[in-house]
């Protein structure tokens, strides 16, 4: 235990894999401190009527005061986004975001509460080392300590924990009803989206819904666990995805889906080009990953470089994995899909039918 | 400790109304249907007419007298401005579940029967709060505010 404590503290990283993640937590800083302000326009300051601190009233802030830290807010945010004095910019957007709450509990969501959470453990990360409109007049390293980043792991767990673990201890989550309420009040809306209606009288089905409720549940806890498994890892923010891109779809929650896709990223291994990717610039599949991954690999990933023309018929695209193995065709595809977020959401049906397959590149099969 | 906080806060949302800092997402599939009612003082002549006590406040605009005798109108949403506390006899969404939204609407109804100088009929303010919870049969909750007095 003491030398995991030990290995926790001490764990250095390559900071590049947090560059993407604390640009997507800057954009949502932004977005909810806009809202703020619009929320200001339209219904004027909050403290003049009804709210509910949870801190002294004497520490609600005045009318001006509010204005002038909303528009700080929305600075912040930008110099996360953007890199510039990012960690300090984090730090304080989180504690202003969080004193901000504590003034008034109607404006409390679960959601932006896990925002200002993930903010502040992002400022104690290196995620200002890449994605930054300015280099540092003073070259850096891009590695620095983890320990931050293994916390925010932990609290993305925490989360999924509260949430399933909630839903599991409440006989009316359990048993389906909470589901199958929601589904029926809803269902004119999911139609109107073009969801066919006999799905959605299915799905509010008494034993549909049931089922439907035990595996959201269970979604949550095997995810909550399973990121901490490294076997695991992948299929639980693969599985993760789909099942945040579902509540999407079905309820209004804000920001909470695009906020947990960007923190998966800290479950990114920080390992900065560590797979190589070299394609045949003559051959169209070759020209398109040429073009397309380095345009996409937000996390780093590959180092892409073409082969040299030759007259030999060969592969379009070869990629070199971590551990030396080179794979082409499908697998090829299933490891450029697992490693770029844009195409993650389709990394397993191409995983499993590379698992299928090891005939090579598919245009060279031929 | 920030684990330990996070669990702490987690273990005892069950102790906060609404679950504040728990990340309950979505726990309830509830809704409310609110009805704002005054109770009025009535003089003689209204109670020999038998005028009600308890007045039904529809769309929660009111009009009442000062102390000197002039009318002036009330509105709920001069003091409770959110959408969730200040739609009336419509079902809606209980947000932030049904034991949140009933405590903030006892918040509500406190806070606006602290903020009506101008009204010296309403001795205070009622709510009927229809809850449906989780889709079985409704109830309704009855919540009543502290004695209207001004701020």
């Amino acid at each position: 235990m003491l030398s995991w404590l030990q290995r926790f503290k001490d764990e250095i990283g390559d900071g590049y894999v947090l560059g993407p993640v604390r640009v997507a937590i800057g954009a949502l800083l932004g977005w909810h401190a806009l809202t703020a302000a619009e929320e200001l326009e339209q219904l004027g300051y909050f403290g003049d009527v009804f709210h509910v601190p949870m801190v002294p009233e004497a520490l609600v802030p005045s009318h001006s005061l509010y204005a002038v830290l909303l528009a700080l807010r929305v600075v912040l945010a930008v110099m996360v986004m953007f890199g510039v004095w990012a960690r300090p910019a984090l730090g304080m957007s989180a504690v202003l975001g969080l004193w901000l709450l504590l003034c008034d509990r109607l404006q409390f969501h679960h959601n932006r509460y896990s925002l200002f959470c993930y903010a502040f453990l992002l400022a104690f990360t290196p995620c200002d080392r890449s994605w930054r409109a300015t280099e540092s007049p003073v070259p850096e390293p891009r590695t620095g300590p983890f320990w931050a980043v293994r916390l925010a792991q932990v609290q993305i767990s925490i989360v999924y924990l509260a949430s399933g673990g909630s839903k599991l201890l409440d006989p009316d989550w359990r048993s389906g009803l909470v589901l199958a309420d929601r589904i029926s009040r809803h269902a004119h809306l999911a139609v109107a989206a073009g969801v066919p209606r006999k799905l959605v009288d299915l799905l509010a089905e008494p034993d549909a819904a049931s089922a439907l409720a035990k595996l959201a549940i269970m979604s949550e806890l095997v995810i909550c666990a399973a990121l901490w498994i490294k076997p695991t890892r992948v299929v639980a923010l693969w599985w993760g995805v789909w099942f945040h891109i579902a509540i999407q779809l079905t309820t209004k929650v804000e920001t909470f889906t695009l906020l947990t896709l960007a923190m998966y990223g800290v479950y990114a291994t920080p390992d900065y080009h560590a797979r190589t990717l070299r394609f045949d610039p003559s051959r169209f599949w070759g020209k398109t990953a040429g073009a397309f991954v380095p345009i996409f690999d937000w996390l780093g990933r590959f180092e892409v470089k073409p082969w040299e023309p030759d007259d030999q018929p060969g592969h379009s695209v070869v990629v070199v994995r971590r551990d030396g193995e080179r794979v082409t065709g499908v697998r090829a595809f299933a490891m450029i899909a697992r490693s770029l977020p844009i195409l993650f959401p389709f990394w397993a049906p191409l995983a499993l039918v590379a698992s299928f397959t090891r005939q090579g590149d598919l245009s060279s099969a031929s | 400790m920030w684990v330990a906080t996070q669990i702490a806060l987690v273990i005892t949302a069950d102790r906060r109304p609404d679950a504040a800092f728990g990340f309950r997402m979505f726990s309830e599939s509830s809704t409310v249907k609110i009805a704002l009612y005054r109770e009025v003082t009535l003089d003689d002549e209204a109670k020999r007419e038998g005028k009600p006590s308890r007045v039904h406040v529809d769309d929660g605009v009111w009009t009442a007298r000062d102390a000197s005798g002039t009318s002036h109108r009330h509105a709920w949403t001069e003091r409770v401005r959110r959408q969730a506390l200040a739609t009336f006899d419509t079902e809606i969404n209980a947000k932030y579940a049904v034991n949140g939204q009933l405590a903030r609407l006892q918040a509500a109804l406190d806070d606006v029967a602290a903020h009506v100088p101008d009204d010296v009929e309403t001795k205070r303010f009622l709510l009927d709060v229809t809850v449906r919870k989780n889709g079985r049969e409704p109830y309704v909750v009855h919540l009543a505010s502290r004695e209207a007095g001004g701020s």
